[in-house]
């Protein structure tokens, strides 16, 4: 039992010095390991597993293996046309060669500067020497969108509105062309930073612009700008409206007096057949005996007119022919 | 070693150092020999820092720490990633942090406007392997690149394509642009979601400009809809009132002919009269007519035809003349 004991004690100790300083140590996944003797790199382990050094004379340095970011302060650049403009990049990076990274840059933080120098310097230069717009967009898609509807203004069921003729030359704005874009741009910064790069040990893998921004005095001009430009479109639909009602009150007069004067017309017409076919029954009958109908319509006519007159008769009328003459005046 | 030690040790003996110690020893090797995976992970197992092996859940056991090690996955689980806004706490009313996050959420669009939009994506680690041992900063780096693409997709479009029929290509785009570069850097992740959330445009007064050109919208439909209202209202009235002047004219018509028909009706009952006697008839209808002229109202003068010269007396005065009756 007492043996067991001591056995024991032995293996955790040999172990603990194993674990301290011994011959032993691990690379693990997604790490690499360099080894150093007396200041001089003897060999560089990529590998993972249980790897053999010399005790307490070499010693390890690892670094790892995994992509790692790197981003940059966003920085305030004059683009071609000198509007400044904020772009914010980021950078994936890896150590492909840790002999020259450790003979090179030590450190990540070493590496972080460096690829600030490179990286910035890039960003700068191609920026300056590219049109915002380049900068901006990436392809030219934005002349491809079909535009239909942007404000949706189909708002009765029976008909939709179509949009007011005004409002197309935003729909229909064609801008201009790039020719590179943002893609293409980050893919210059990247094939230029890359030729530093090796020197250092490091692979960059890409360059990304993260944000572009407007400086702070730009963004107040295009704030105002695009004010202005909803302003426009505001008011066209409002024209449009006044200009469709005025449509719409036209039509409606235009038809009342259609309706109106339709109506004059037949009623008219109606009228004049009925004066018409009126004469024809009175002229039929009269002229059966025109001289009876002479005396009759006198007759009718006195009868009707004679009242309305302040009278004073002579007796000249055949009226009183009697009156001085019982045989009637000849 | 010092006297004061070398007491205690005879004290307590050192078998009984050497079995806590083995306790101590037997309970670490127990302890990291034993792991639990849940249904959500999986666990990646390196022994001496080299892939090992790839447990699913369950109970599971391997050597003892410094010979093997397990690094749990929660692969199941979707992962979230918002920019321009932060869940506080999720629940039935979710509460979202009050503060922007312009950084993320501030764009330029293709026709050099300024767009404000906010995003998630949602994404699910489908090789743990990777996940664990390619990438460093894995959060950052998604983070970074569905950054830059969501901007890269804004950059590329009109501000209005933005906010309206764009939406769902910009999803669709940039989960298929996320995950070819997560892909290439081999993340070992798949991203499920892109979704736009929220598109305004800059808060203040840039964004009540666009609120009011949908309360110019507005204003045009109801514009319109008064001429509509106008116009529906005075044309079937017009039309009433045309149909009315119309049968004002039929029965004008009708009226015309009736009389006309009955005037010569009676006439020609008369004339029927006449011929049979022509001159008492013709004397009879003279003198009945003058009866009826002449024996309503104001008494009439009566002078005599022979009276030259005669001025007629009412011009002088009220007096009356009986006259020759």
């Amino acid at each position: 039992m007492k043996k067991f004991f001591i056995i024991f004690g032995i293996i955790i100790v040999a172990l603990i010095i194993i674990l301290a300083g011994g011959p032993l140590f691990v690379v693990q996944e997604g790490r690499q390991a360099v080894i150093i003797r007396f200041g001089k790199i003897i060999r560089v382990e990529t590998d993972a597993g249980l790897k053999v050094k010399t005790p307490f004379v070499d010693r390890v340095r690892k670094y790892t293996k995994r992509i790692q970011s790197w981003d940059g302060e966003a920085q305030r650049l004059p683009t071609a046309e000198n509007q400044f403009i904020w772009v914010d990049t980021t950078a994936r990076w890896l150590i492909n060669d840790a002999k020259k990274f450790y003979e090179s840059v030590q450190t990540v933080e070493q590496a972080h500067s460096r690829l600030d120098d490179v990286i910035d310097s890039e960003v700068r230069k191609i920026i300056s020497r590219n049109s915002l717009r380049e900068a901006v967009r990436d392809s030219n898609v934005i002349n491809a969108i079909e535009r239909r509807d942007v404000y949706q203004t189909t708002t009765t069921e029976e008909e939709s509105v179509e949009m007011p003729v005004s409002l197309t030359m935003y729909t229909e704005t064609k801008y201009e062309d790039i020719e590179k874009g943002r893609s293409e741009l980050s893919d210059e910064m990247l094939a230029e930073a890359k030729k530093v790069t090796p020197q250092y040990g490091i692979t960059l893998i890409d360059i990304v612009v993260r944000q572009i921004k407007y400086s702070d005095d730009l963004t107040e001009s295009v704030y105002n700008r695009m004010i202005k430009e909803r302003n426009q479109i505001a008011q066209a639909f409002r024209s449009d409206g006044e200009g469709k009602k005025a449509v719409w009150v036209g039509k409606m007069e235009k038809e009342r007096r259609s309706i109106q004067s339709g109506a004059y017309r037949e009623a008219e017409s109606i009228k004049g057949e009925a004066d018409a076919r009126a004469a024809a029954i009175y002229a039929e009958a009269y002229r059966k005996n025109p001289e009876f109908y002479a005396f009759w319509k006198s007759v009718e006519s006195y009868r009707k007119m004679l009242p309305k007159f302040n009278k004073t008769l002579t007796t000249e009328p055949d009226y009183f022919n009697y009156l001085y003459n019982f045989q009637g005046r000849r | 070693m010092p006297n004061a030690q070398k007491r205690q040790a005879q004290r307590f003996g050192t078998r009984t150092i050497v079995t806590v110690l083995i306790f101590i020893v037997i309970l670490f090797v127990l302890l990291s020999s034993v792991y639990i995976v849940d249904q959500t992970e999986q666990a990646v197992v390196l022994r001496f820092g080299r892939y090992a092996r790839l447990s699913e859940p369950g109970l599971h056991f391997k050597m003892f720490f410094p010979i093997e090690r397990k690094y749990k996955v929660p692969t199941q689980v979707v992962l979230k990633e918002e920019f321009g806004f932060r869940t506080e706490r999720a629940g039935v009313a979710t509460i979202y942090s009050a503060l922007d996050f312009p950084d993320e959420s501030v764009m330029l669009t293709g026709d050099l406007n300024i767009v404000d939009v906010e995003w998630i994506i949602q994404y699910r680690i489908v090789d743990p392997m990777k996940w664990l041992f390619k990438v460093e900063d894995q959060r950052k780096t998604i983070k970074d690149i569905s950054q830059s693409i969501i901007n890269l997709l804004v950059g590329d479009r009109a501000i209005f394509d933005v906010i309206g029929a764009e939406r769902e290509m910009i999803q669709m785009q940039g989960q298929r642009m996320m995950n070819e570069l997560f892909d290439k850097y081999e993340l070992g992740i798949r991203v499920t979601t892109v979704k736009l959330q929220n598109i305004v445009p800059p808060k203040g007064a840039v964004q009540n400009a666009f609120e009011d050109v949908n309360k110019a919208i507005q204003d045009r439909s109801r514009l319109i809809n008064e001429g509509k209202q106008a116009y529906n209202e005075a044309i079937p009235k017009a039309k009433g009132e045309a149909e009315r002047v119309i049968q004002d004219a039929e029965g004008y018509a009708v009226e015309r002919v009736n009389r006309a028909e009955g005037d010569v009706a009676r006439f020609l009952n008369v004339l029927e009269e006449f011929n049979r006697n022509p001159q008492v008839t013709r004397t009879r209808l003279y003198y009945e007519m003058f009866e009826e002229v002449f024996l309503e109202g104001e008494k009439t003068d009566l002078i005599d035809k022979n009276l030259k010269n005669f001025v007629p007396f009412k011009s002088l005065g009220e007096g009356r003349t009986g006259g020759a009756q």
